[in-house]
């Protein structure tokens, strides 16, 4: 089942120093359930914009997105219901507990009142968060964060979940453990677009790899399909000779 | 993934007060710490101002001596100290003492601080020479102040030499001045009774003042003007607590993202936050009046002898129901700085023009002699704090009270709603939101700007209206307004925006149709703009007053007739259709549909006329302006409407043909309605006989006809 259409999606900044910016010009791709949709790119290739357009926090300048069938922007609210939105600059609040913060989120993305208390508690014994769960997310670790920050991401329950570049600044255990996550939740069935410029993660966990360059999308398709393309056998290289050619 | 759930506006302002009360550096800073220091801080201000008394009143205080005429001086000292001793008038203060000083060089010692006051006398042309040398010294005070010392009488003159920045030494000063002056009297009275006048004032007749004002009225007339500035102070610190962090401080902290990727609609958390600061911004409200309250009750505050409340069930209503839109722009305020802001620290640099902005309108409740009933009532927060003021002198009056709300209650709408923009700006996630139109400038930038440029013009509007009004006389305040700001404005827009003049000033031949139509329109539209302005003055009386002062400045003295012609209707009906039907209406035409734009710049027409009572005609004429131009694409059957509209208005006054005060007939109405009618249909013909909007550039969608 197709959960995500993009077409032709781009966006202009204007830059009063450098004119006009295409961060994203005319992506098109579509993702399915059950499956990771890896997004790989250097820094400053359109990764984080075009997650941010279908989060529908920016607006795009041209082009559409549909999310679970909602457009973007006409209709951002039930397109931030269907969506879980992960990344290294979505901080928690430091003054809630780990609890909270995952009974805030849960009400704030509509997620039915009576049963907020059995999801958290869920979540809270899935994740490892029972150790904590009264301690204000101020004083835990990088890692209990972490864990919060993914329990928040999926406490509504969304079919959608965005992942840009989750594995920033996360030592090999907990990047190892983010993998994991993102594995069963793919198993649960979910949509799983997941952009990271570490090819090796791109190679372990994308059912299907787009390499997207100075806002442009050079190909797409899954590592064998990119093998038998470029004739390359890592992806590393697979992804420099598709930059040369693109740019 | 799973539908339903409710209650999002509730939890988050829920978890924003728990977050805000979990601070605990914060609470303590900003609600704790006043408490406990200002009872400190009045404690200590009213010791030292105690003890400065005590310094002052027992101050035994030394005086020198000095002149060509320090004799004359010592005997005039003499009889001023024993009045200081001996007067009845010192039974309510201990008398001074004064004690004589002799020093070869006493103004040093003033100046070091060992003596506090020096007499000086000097004979009638000594002081004219001092006098002179000093006035040469400072050439600003010339030629008036030497004229005046000429014409002195040649008796001795005594000079007090003090310093100001001395309290001891200004107190000597002024009761040793005070009795010098009773020396003064007396003398002059022994003069008097010398030669056979004396006569005690009470022989020429009684004189008692009795205040009729009851003590209500007195204390509703104190805390009516004090009242919303004081209010306003303590929201607009409380909320703030609040307000930094709502937005600034989310985006410092990298949590806004998240919360923006939430299923939160915009709105809702804009009103979540604004509850949280309205909030917070009434609890610190309420604690520092219960922190005041303690203060009076200790007596640390000391309030006036006759104080006595009187505030009915409906002045209390009243009370809130202007407080309402107080509160709500100022937490709208105080949440769209924040949302501007990108940390902390770019908050606190917006925080002080708000603030200005905010609350120094509130003190025009301090003006003397400003009364609800006037422009005042229009201008968000100074209405409701004059109308506060008059509520708790227990004067209603409805439709200003409402004006007043309802102008506090727009702008607190308007901000609310830039603050809900705010929050959907992709400046607080991309840290940019500038678009094509931003970098190329030029044309496609003035739509945005234009509104920006008059408000600017009308701001220079009420400076120099305020300044010099009508100081400046008829001619040049109409040539200022008109040629200066209007069209001078105008032509630099057109310059800042690289606009096509003949397109922003709408220079296109008129169809022949619309000039009959405007020979009928013209006098039907003043017509039923007087019955407009007239049904709206059943609402809201225009005082005698304005009437006069209008009518004394329509008036224009002695000007001829072809010169009131020149300046109040050929002037205006050229210069005002250039800027308001021209440049203005170019630059909104490409947001709004022809409706909306007719009225949005018929209604900025009638603000630039500034008088309440005037902003409705003459926004009424803005309109219809607008609907020709419009009609026929062209400025020029716009500007003879406008100029024929002045000039029937003003002409048969002038000519004498009817009085001021002329009352059109009851028929009259309906006729103009009829023309006006006329002249619409011959224009809307021609219009259809083009077959298109006659006006470039209409409705949204970027210019296109």
């Amino acid at each position: 089942m197709i959960t995500v259409q993009v077409e032709g999606l781009a966006k202009t900044f204007f830059d009063e120093a450098r004119g006009a910016i295409h961060a994203v010009d005319g992506v098109s791709f579509e993702c399915r359930a059950g499956a990771i949709f890896g997004l790989l790119g250097a820094n400053g290739a359109g990764k984080t914009t075009t997650l941010r357009m279908l989060a529908t926090i920016l607006r795009p300048t041209a082009g559409r997105a549909r999310v679970m069938g909602h457009d973007v922007v006409a209709e951002p609210e039930v397109v931030r219901r269907s969506l879980g939105f992960y990344s290294a600059s979505t901080a928690l609040y430091p003054r809630l507990t780990a609890r909270e913060t995952l009974e805030f989120f849960a009400r704030v993305n509509r997620y039915p009142r009576e049963r907020v208390g059995a999801r958290v508690d869920e979540l809270v014994e899935r994740f490892g968060i029972d150790r904590f769960e009264s301690v204000r997310v101020e004083k835990l670790s990088s890692g209990m964060k972490q864990k919060v920050s993914i329990a928040r991401t999926v406490v509504h329950d969304p079919p959608v979940l965005v992942f840009d570049e989750p594995t920033v600044g996360l030592d090999v255990i907990n990047a190892l453990e983010m993998q994991e996550v993102i594995r069963a939740l793919r198993a649960e069935g979910k949509t799983i677009i997941f952009s990271t410029h570490v090819m090796s993660e791109a190679e372990k966990l994308c059912d299907t790899i787009v390499i997207i360059h100075g806002g442009r999308l050079l190909a797409s398709g899954s590592l064998e399909e990119h093998r038998r393309a470029t004739g390359k056998h890592y992806l590393e290289d697979i992804f420099v000779q598709y930059v040369r050619e693109g740019g | 993934m799973v539908d339903g759930g409710g209650g999002v506006l509730g939890t988050l302002y829920r978890y924003e007060l728990r977050m805000l009360l979990r601070d605990t550096r914060t609470i303590a800073i900003a609600v704790v710490a006043p408490l406990l220091l200002f009872p400190v801080l009045i404690l200590l201000a009213r010791e030292a101002e105690r003890r400065r008394e005590a310094v002052i009143e027992r101050a035994t205080y030394r005086y020198a001596l000095t002149g060509t005429e320090e004799d004359f001086a010592y005997y005039r000292v003499q009889e001023a100290l024993a009045i200081e001793a001996f007067d009845p008038d010192t039974a309510a203060r201990p008398p001074a003492t004064f004690l004589h000083d002799r020093s070869p060089n006493p103004d040093s010692l003033v100046r070091a601080g060992a003596i506090q006051v020096v007499v000086e006398g000097l004979a009638a042309d000594e002081y004219l020479r001092v006098r002179a040398r000093e006035l040469a010294e400072r050439p600003g005070e010339d030629s008036a102040a030497l004229a005046e010392l000429a014409e002195l009488p040649e008796v001795p003159v005594l000079r007090l030499h003090y310093r100001t920045d001395s309290d001891v030494s200004r107190a000597a000063f002024e009761r040793l001045q005070e009795r010098l002056e009773q020396v003064r009297r007396q003398q002059r009275d022994s003069v008097y009774r010398a030669y056979g006048l004396a006569i005690d004032l009470s022989e020429l007749g009684g004189l008692e003042a009795r205040n009729v004002a009851t003590a209500e009225r007195e204390t509703g007339a104190l805390l009516g003007v004090l009242l919303t500035p004081l209010l306003l102070f303590l929201m607009l610190s409380g909320g703030s607590i609040v307000a930094v962090d709502a937005i600034s401080g989310e985006k410092e902290r990298g949590t806004l993202e998240t919360l923006l990727t939430t299923a939160a609609r915009r709105s809702e958390i804009v009103a979540a936050k604004q509850l949280a600061v309205v909030t917070v911004g009434i609890v610190v409200t309420v604690v520092n009046l219960a922190n005041l309250f303690v203060y009076i009750v200790l007596d640390l505050i000391e309030l006036p002898q006759e104080l006595a409340v009187s505030i009915g069930p409906l002045s209390l209503l009243v009370l809130l129901a202007l407080y309402l839109p107080l509160t709500v722009l100022v937490s709208s305020g105080l949440l769209l700085i924040s949302g501007w802001a990108k940390s902390y620290k770019e908050y606190q640099l917006y925080f002080l023009p708000l603030f200005a902005v905010v609350f120094l309108p509130s003190l025009a409740v301090l003006l003397p002699g400003m009364e609800l009933s006037s422009a005042i009532a229009l201008v968000p927060v100074a209405g409701v704090a004059v109308a506060v003021r008059e509520v708790m002198l227990g004067e209603i009056d409805w439709p200003f009270l409402a004006l007043a709300a309802l102008s506090t209650g727009g702008a607190a709408w308007g901000a609310a709603r830039l603050t809900e923009r705010a929050l959907s700006t992709e400046r607080l996630i991309s840290g940019t939101e500038l678009d094509q139109a931003d970098l190329a400038g030029g044309p496609a930038l003035f739509p945005r700007r234009v509104l920006r440029w008059f408000g600017l013009l009308w701001v220079v509007l009420l400076v120099s209206s305020a300044w010099a009004g009508e100081s400046l006389g008829l001619v040049h305040q109409v040539l200022f307004n008109v040629v200066g700001l209007f069209f001078g404005g105008s032509l630099l827009m057109v310059r800042a925006y690289r606009l096509e003049p003949r397109a922003a000033f709408a220079l296109r031949p008129a169809p022949a149709a619309a000039w009959p139509a405007v020979l009928i329109g013209a006098p039907a539209a003043l017509v039923t703009g007087v019955g407009l302005a007239e049904a709206f003055q059943r609402f809201v009386p225009v005082p005698e007053e304005v009437l006069r002062s209008f009518g004394q400045f329509l008036g224009a003295g002695e000007l001829p007739l072809w010169q009131i012609v020149l300046i109040l209707a050929v002037i205006p009906g050229i210069f005002e259709e250039l800027a308001f039907r021209g440049v203005l209406m170019h630059g909104l035409a490409p947001r709004l549909r022809p409706v909306p734009l007719a009225l949005a710049v018929g209604a900025i027409f009638g603000i630039f006329h500034v008088s309440l009572w005037r902003i409705v005609p003459t926004a009424y004429l803005g309109v219809v302006l607008a609907a020709v131009v419009l009609l026929t694409g062209s400025i020029y059957p716009a500007m003879l409407w406008h100029a024929l509209n002045n000039l029937i208005a003003i002409v048969p006054v002038e000519l004498g043909w009817v009085s001021e005060d002329y009352d059109l007939p009851m028929w009259s109405y309906p006729v103009a309605s009829a023309g006006l009618a006329l002249s619409f249909t011959l224009l809307w013909w021609t219009r259809r006989a083009a077959g298109k909007m006659q006006y470039v550039g209409t409705g949204p969608g970027g210019g296109r006809p």
